[in-house]
């Protein structure tokens, strides 16, 4: 197979392991030669894995109780009682962890715009679950993107003109991109580092002023300060003294 | 009850009621619409019992209930004069490049933070799934969530098979997209009508 208009009704069922062995040979063969093929494959691999791998979670929330009576009922056997109502699946397991299952309902659409703004420690707990959530989408992804590119995306989506630090590597970073992320009543800015192989997240949430804090929430720990009508999270699972470290460095590098 | 229900065995029926809940979601991912979702539920049923006796004992029972849904599913929509999943390919193309243009811009144990990762992502993966034009969602759901074959998916979607895996790897080319893009939710984003859909 040499064509790449060929390749694409291929890479389904190359995903899916479909293909008889001669034709995925012969897929696979030409996805190692053709950069742009193999990236296809990569993609539509990423989203399966992602898929499969929350399949129980997406898979989670149980019909009305009143239809499994209903259904039971149209078998007309008045003495078979319905099976109980079962809370969904991700809620029961999280009943252990109380900051995390609150965290959770947070993140499926209950979260109250006014704790956050009296609460640092709540603002960061959310933040965190957007760090874990990002970070597992980065991976299954591979996000990688250029300072000038984060720094474009800063300037159209929140008109902030910023510049990222020259030389992340003298505080041990490197960059791993940014997206924008839903908040409260708008939006919030998350640029995404590495150091030493553990994930560093900066959100910026424009129009908002805190006082200079740090705070500690789910292993994490949180550098908050404010320059202008922007606060700074800086997050990461860190030690302590580095965290704080990180984050005066970026005040001080970024402009 | 109609012909047929002295044909349900308490096994079949309990082996079809423990289906509900995946029935329900699947309703309600081809009706958009909790009330409707229901009625379409609670009528496949009533055709699963009638027609029990023709279920094959041996084969796939969830695929079987499944296939009778969507049959539902699709004579209601043309009842009501619109379809509730695309039929016609070629619209299913167009609708999902207009979707995609106007779109495109950005075991272990478990812990606090694995149940964070995991139930942080899968709001953001619904409402990804949610977006999707509906023909594509169906294909991509049943083959990635529910794990049927590509011939199963074929026969509840009434289409060939190339077109099943058409619509799967436009629907993950569209999700990746959409996931790249970001508007990841720190506070959870509902999900948003398909526009196309019943």
């Amino acid at each position: 197979m040499t064509d790449c208009r060929d390749f694409d009704p291929f890479v389904t069922p190359l995903v899916d392991g479909a293909l008889p062995d001669v034709e995925r040979l012969a897929v696979e063969g030409h996805a190692e030669a053709c950069p742009a093929c193999r990236s296809r494959v990569a993609a539509e691999r990423a989203v399966r894995e992602l898929l499969r791998a929350h399949a129980n979670a997406l898979n989670a929330a149980p019909a009305p109780a009143g239809l499994r009576l209903a259904c039971a009922g149209e078998r007309s056997r008045a003495a078979r009682a319905a099976a109980p109502p079962r809370a969904a699946a991700w809620q029961a397991r999280l009943a252990p962890f109380a900051l995390a299952a609150s965290l959770v309902l947070l993140v499926g659409g209950a979260f109250l715009y006014q704790a956050t703004a009296r609460s640092s420690r709540v603002m960061a707990a959310e933040l965190a679950a957007d760090h874990v959530k990002c970070l597992g989408l980065n991976a299954a992804l591979g996000t990688h993107q250029s300072p000038e590119a984060v720094e474009r995306a800063m300037a159209s989506g929140f008109g902030w003109q910023m510049h990222l630090p020259g030389n992340p590597s003298e505080a041990g970073l490197e960059l791993v991109g940014s997206r924008p992320c839903l908040y409260g009543q708008g939006k919030v800015a998350h640029i995404m580092y590495r150091r030493e192989g553990r994930p560093v997240s900066l959100f910026m949430l424009p129009g908002t002023t805190r006082s200079q804090e740090r705070v500690e929430v789910l292993g994490y720990e949180a550098a908050i300060w404010c320059a202008g009508r922007r606060t700074f999270v800086l997050m990461s699972r860190a030690p302590k003294g580095e965290v704080a470290r990180i984050a005066s460095f970026m005040q001080s590098a970024m402009r | 009850m109609g012909e047929g229900s002295d044909q349900v065995t308490p096994a079949f029926e309990a082996e079809a009621l423990a289906l509900v809940d995946r029935l329900y979601r699947a309703a309600l991912r081809l009706t958009r619409a909790p009330a409707d979702a229901e009625d379409l539920v609670q009528e496949t049923y009533l055709k699963a019992f009638r027609a029990a006796e023709r279920f094959e004992l041996g084969t796939n029972l969830r695929a079987w209930v499944l296939t009778i849904l969507h049959n539902t599913a699709r004579n209601r929509a043309r009842d009501r004069g619109r379809d509730a999943v695309d039929v016609d390919s070629e619209i299913v193309e167009r609708a999902a490049d207009t979707w995609a243009s106007g779109t495109r811009r950005s075991g272990a144990p478990e812990t606090p933070e694995s149940l964070l990762r995991r139930d942080a992502l899968a709001p953001t993966l619904q409402a990804a799934v949610d977006a999707l034009p509906p023909a594509f969602r169906e294909a991509v759901w049943l083959r990635n969530v529910e794990a049927f074959t590509y011939s199963e998916i074929a026969a509840m979607l009434a289409v060939p098979a190339g077109t099943v895996t058409s619509r799967i790897s436009r629907g993950r080319r569209a999700l990746h997209e959409h996931l790249q893009s970001g508007l990841g939710s720190v506070a959870g984003r509902r999900s948003r009508d398909g526009g196309t859909d019943a």
